[in-house]
C-alpha cells in the first residue's frame, strides 16, 4: 500500500500545472468558454510538443509509452484550467482506438501525426444523444461497388470543431457495427455547432459520405468491442481529467470563503456555507481514489471493466455536483459566464454526458461484475 | 500508487503464513462463527466467550497491538506485519480493532501519545492484551457534543482526586473494568485549560453504572459520587485533559483508519440471488441492481477513505480533514443504505432473525442509519471540524491533533 506518486508523476504533474499557469490564464479560459471557442489550435500545438498526445502509445508510434497513472498525472492537471480542446478525444481514445484496432499500415501513418497534432481524430460514436451503448449507432453504411456510402447524423460529438477527421460508428448491412476514418472535408460532411447548456459538442452529419474499404479501422473495420477495450484504457483519464476540475472549484470555492466578507463577516464563518464545502470535498475525494485505485488497477494488469465504468461514474457526478454545491457559495457572481465557476458548470454538464451519464456506467459496472442471465 | 493491502514484503511472507495457520486453529471446531464479529444484536453467550477468548490469545502474542514494544504488550513487528494481521483476521470477518467490545484501539495509542513511562508499564499491557475491557465515559447530560463544557468535577485532595457527577449514553451491555473519561478539575478556570484525563477504575467505591435501553441497544448512565480515584491515573498532566481529548477524538473521529471492508454488499447480493419473484430473482431486476450499484459504489468508497487514512497514519503523512470527512460520510452512507436495503428488500430489511444474515443483520445496518449519526458527537461537528481544518473562512488552517 501506497499513496505517493512517483518521481516522474510529480515532475509531470508540475509541468502540467505550469503549462496551464502559462497558457490557460482564467481570465483568457472564461473568454474561450463564453465564446464558445473551446478549439485552440495553439494549445493542441503546445501539448503535442510536450509529449501529451498519445502519451500513452509506445514510442514506435510517436507516443511516450508512459503507464496509465502517469498519464492520469497530466490530464488531471489539464482539468484545473479546464485546458479545452480535443487532448482526450484524439490523444487518448482515438489513439486507443487505433492502436488497438487499426492495421499495422494504419499505426504508422495515423498515429505519429495524430502525436505530433498534424491530425486531430474525432471520435463520432452514437446517433441518439440519449444512449451510448451499441444500440444508440444508426449511422448506415451501404456497400457500393468500389466500396461504401455513410449516411446518418452524431448528435453528440465532443471536439467535433477541431477534427481533421472523424472515427465514425457505422452500422453493416449485415447489422454490424464497425468504425471508419472520414475525413472532415469529405462530401457530404458538415458539422453544427451546438448551442446551450453544454461546450465543445457539436451534431456531425454524414450525407452519402463515400468511404472506402481502406478507410474502414482495421482490416474490417473492427467493432463495437473495440471501442469498449480503448475504453478501458482511456475513460479513467477522462474521470483524472475531471478531478482535476472538481480539485479546481473545491480550491476556488474554499478561497472565496476566506475573501468574500457579507453580514460583518467572511461567508466561510457561516456553519451552511461550510457545508457546502465539505459536500464538494467528499464528490472530489469520492471521484479521485475511485479513479486512482483503477488505474492502479489496469497498471497492475488485474481485471478493470467495472472499476472504470465506476471511476466514469463517480468522476462525472462528482464534478457535477461539486460544481452545484459550489454555486451554492458563490450564488450570483458565478453564475456570470465571465466568471470560471461557469466555465465549469459547462462542462461538468456536458462531461456527464459524455460517453454516457454516471446512470449508464453504474449499470455496465453491474453487468461487468454480475452479468444478467437475460 | 498501490492499493494492494497484501503485497507482503519478504520480510513478512512467513508470518502470513504462521497467522494464517493459527487462525485456522483456533476456529478448529468453531468455524460457525466465523463471521461472529459485527457488533450486531444477534450475538448470543457462545459467540461473545469465543471472541473475547480469542482476543486473548492474540494479545497473548501481542498481535492485537503489533508494532507496540513488547514491554507495552505489544509485538515490536512493523506495520506490514499488522496488515497481514488484519487482513488475515478478515477472513474471518473480524479486525484488529474489534475482536470484542473494548475500545482499546483507541485508548491505547492516546497512552502511548499521552502517558508517563510508568502509566504506560502498568496501564498499558492489560489494554492491549485484551485482558480488561474499557469504557469511554465523555458525553454529560447537558453537554452533548460540547465535551469541553464539561461538569464532572475532580477535585485533587491530597494524592486523590475526588470525582464528582454523571455521565450518559456511553458503554455498552457488558460491564467495564475501567472509565477512560474528562473531567473538570478547575471549575472556574479558564475553558480548554481547566480539564484533566482520568483513567478510572470501574470498581472504585462510588462508582454506579445504569442501563438505558436505546436505539443502537444498550448504552448506559455512569454516575460518580466522592469516587476517590488515585492521582497516578491522571493521563497527560494536569489541566491538559483537553491535548489529550483532541488525540482521543481524532482517532474516534474516523482518524484510525481501517483495510478492511464492508461486507454488507455482499450479503445484499446474496439475498438478491436467492429471492424470487414472478420466477426471476429480484437481481435481474434492473431496480435493484440500481440500487445495489449506489449501495457498492458509497461502501467502495468508504473503503477507499479508510485505507488512505490508514496509510496516512502510519506512514506519517499530514492528512488535515480525512478524519471528519471520513466520519461524515459514513454517518450519511450508512443512513442512505437503510433506505436502499429497504427499497431492496422490503419488511425483511427491518427483521431481526433472518436466516440469511450470516455477516451482518439487515435490520442492524438500517437501524444503524438513524442510530449511529451522532455518537461521539453529531454530524455538525464533523462538519464544523473539517471547517476548521480548512480554513474556511479563516486565514489559518488548524493542524489535526497528533495520534500515535
Amino acid at each position: 500500500m501506497d499513496f505517493n506518486l512517483t518521481e516522474t508523476q510529480e515532475m509531470l504533474k508540475k509541468v502540467a500545472a505550469d503549462f496551464v499557469k502559462a497558457e490557460v490564464p482564467a481570465h483568457q479560459m472564461t473568454q474561450w468558454y463564453k465564446n464558445k471557442q473551446t478549439y485552440q489550435p495553439r494549445l493542441v500545438k503546445k501539448a503535442a510538443e510536450l509529449g501529451w498526445l498519445g502519451m500513452m502509445l509506445p514510442e514506435e508510434y510517436g507516443g511516450a509509452g508512459v503507464s496509465t497513472m502517469d498519464c492520469a498525472v497530466v490530464f488531471e492537471e489539464l482539468g484545473r484550467g479546464p485546458v479545452p480542446g480535443p487532448l482526450f478525444t484524439s490523444g487518448i481514445l482515438s489513439a486507443q482506438m487505433i492502436f488497438e484496432a487499426g492495421t499495422e499500415d494504419q499505426r504508422k501513418t495515423l498515429l505519429p501525426t495524430l502525436c505530433k497534432g498534424e491530425s486531430i481524430v474525432v471520435p463520432a460514436i452514437t446517433d441518439q444523444a440519449a444512449y451510448w451503448g451499441p444500440q444508440a449507432v444508426e449511422t448506415r453504411l451501404s456497400k457500393t461497388p468500389s466500396g461504401y456510402l455513410m449516411s446518418g447524423t452524431k448528435r453528440f460529438v465532443f471536439d467535433a470543431e477541431a477534427a481533421t477527421s472523424f472515427l465514425c460508428a457505422a452500422l453493416t448491412e449485415e447489422g454490424k457495427v464497425v468504425f471508419a476514418l472520414v475525413d472532415r472535408n469529405s462530401r457530404g460532411v458538415s458539422i453544427t455547432p451546438h448551442v446551450g447548456f453544454f461546450v465543445s459538442v457539436a451534431e456531425v452529419r454524414f450525407d452519402k459520405v463515400v468511404v472506402s474499404p481502406d478507410q474502414l479501422l482495421g482490416p474490417s473495420g473492427a467493432s463495437w468491442a473495440t471501442l469498449e477495450a480503448a475504453l478501458d484504457k482511456s475513460l479513467p483519464i477522462l474521470s483524472a481529467y475531471q478531478v482535476g476540475a472538481t480539485q479546481e472549484v473545491f480550491d476556488i470555492t474554499c478561497e472565496y470563503t476566506r475573501t468574500r466578507v457579507v453580514f460583518g463577516q467572511p461567508i466561510g464563518r457561516f456553519q451552511r456555507v461550510q457545508d457546502h464545502c465539505v459536500d464538494i470535498s467528499i464528490h472530489l475525494d469520492q471521484a479521485r481514489w475511485a479513479t486512482y485505485e483503477t488505474i492502479w488497477r489496469i497498471d497492475s494488469g488485474m481485471p478493470a471493466r467495472a472499476a472504470v465504468h465506476e471511476a466514469k461514474a463517480v468522476a462525472s457526478d462528482g464534478y457535477y455536483h461539486g460544481t452545484n454545491y459550489a454555486h451554492m457559495v458563490w450564488a450570483g457572481p458565478g453564475t456570470d459566464y465571465s466568471h470560471p465557476m461557469m466555465a465549469h458548470s459547462v462542462l461538468a454538464h456536458t462531461l456527464y454526458q459524455y460517453l454516457g451519464t454516471p446512470g449508464h456506467h453504474k449499470r455496465l459496472m453491474m453487468d461487468a461484475l454480475y452479468p444478467r442471465a437475460i | 500508487m498501490d492499493f494492494n493491502v497484501s503485497a507482503d514484503p519478504p520480510h513478512v511472507v512467513e508470518f502470513r503464513k504462521e497467522v494464517a495457520t493459527w487462525m485456522a486453529e483456533q476456529f478448529k471446531g468453531h468455524e460457525h462463527l466465523r463471521w461472529s464479529a459485527s457488533w450486531s444484536t444477534r450475538e448470543d453467550a457462545e459467540e461473545y466467550k469465543f471472541r473475547r477468548g480469542l482476543a486473548e490469545k492474540l494479545g497473548a502474542k501481542g498481535w492485537l497491538f503489533p508494532i507496540y514494544p513488547k514491554k507495552y504488550g505489544g509485538a515490536d513487528l512493523t506495520v506490514d506485519h499488522q496488515m497481514v494481521l488484519e487482513t488475515e483476521l478478515f477472513k474471518y470477518g473480524l479486525n484488529l480493532s474489534h475482536v470484542f467490545y473494548t475500545l482499546a484501539r483507541i485508548v491505547a495509542p492516546v497512552l502511548i501519545r499521552w502517558g508517563s513511562d510508568e502509566q504506560k508499564a502498568e496501564f498499558l499491557p492489560p489494554i492491549t492484551r485484551a485482558q480488561i475491557c474499557v469504557w469511554q465515559v465523555l458525553t454529560e447530560p447537558h453537554g452533548g457534543s460540547d465535551i469541553a463544557n464539561c461538569q464532572t468535577k475532580a477535585i485533587r485532595d491530597g494524592d486523590h482526586y475526588i470525582v464528582n457527577g454523571q455521565k450518559t449514553m456511553v458503554g455498552h451491555h457488558l460491564p467495564p473494568d475501567y472509565l477512560w473519561t474528562l473531567v473538570c478539575t478547575n471549575p472556574q478556570g479558564k475553558r480548554h485549560e481547566n480539564l484533566a484525563w482520568l483513567h478510572i477504575p470501574a470498581n472504585l467505591p462510588g462508582v454506579e453504572i445504569q442501563h438505558m435501553y436505546m436505539m443502537m441497544g444498550i448504552k448506559n448512565t455512569v454516575f460518580f459520587d466522592n469516587v476517590r480515584v488515585p492521582a497516578k491515573y491522571l493521563i497527560g498532566g494536569e489541566n491538559n485533559g483537553w491535548k489529550v481529548a483532541s488525540t482521543h477524538m481524532e482517532l474516534e473521529h474516523g482518524g484510525d483508519g481501517r483495510i478492511a471492508a464492508d461486507p454488507l454488499v455482499e450479503r445484499v447480493i446474496e439475498y438478491c440471488r436467492n429471492t424470487h419473484i414472478d420466477g426471476k430473482p429480484i437481481m435481474e431486476d434492473p431496480r435493484v441492481r440500481d440500487l445495489v450499484a449506489d449501495m457498492m459504489i458509497e461502501l467502495n468508497t468508504l473503503r477507499r477513505f479508510n485505507q488512505l487514512i490508514y496509510w496516512r497514519r502510519f506512514a506519517k503523512k499530514p492528512h488535515p480533514y480525512g478524519g471528519p470527512q471520513q466520519r461524515y460520510y459514513q454517518r450519511m452512507l450508512r443512513l442512505r443504505n437503510g433506505e436502499r436495503l429497504q427499497a431492496i428488500m422490503g419488511a425483511d430489511a427491518l427483521e431481526q432473525n433472518l436466516s440469511v444474515h450470516e455477516v451482518v443483520d439487515f435490520e442492524y445496518a438500517v437501524r444503524t442509519g438513524p442510530g449511529q449519526l451522532h455518537g461521539g458527537g453529531t454530524l455538525d461537528t464533523d462538519r464544523l471540524i473539517f471547517a476548521r481544518r480548512l480554513g474556511l473562512g479563516r486565514p489559518t488552517t488548524e493542524k489535526a491533533p497528533e495520534t500515535d
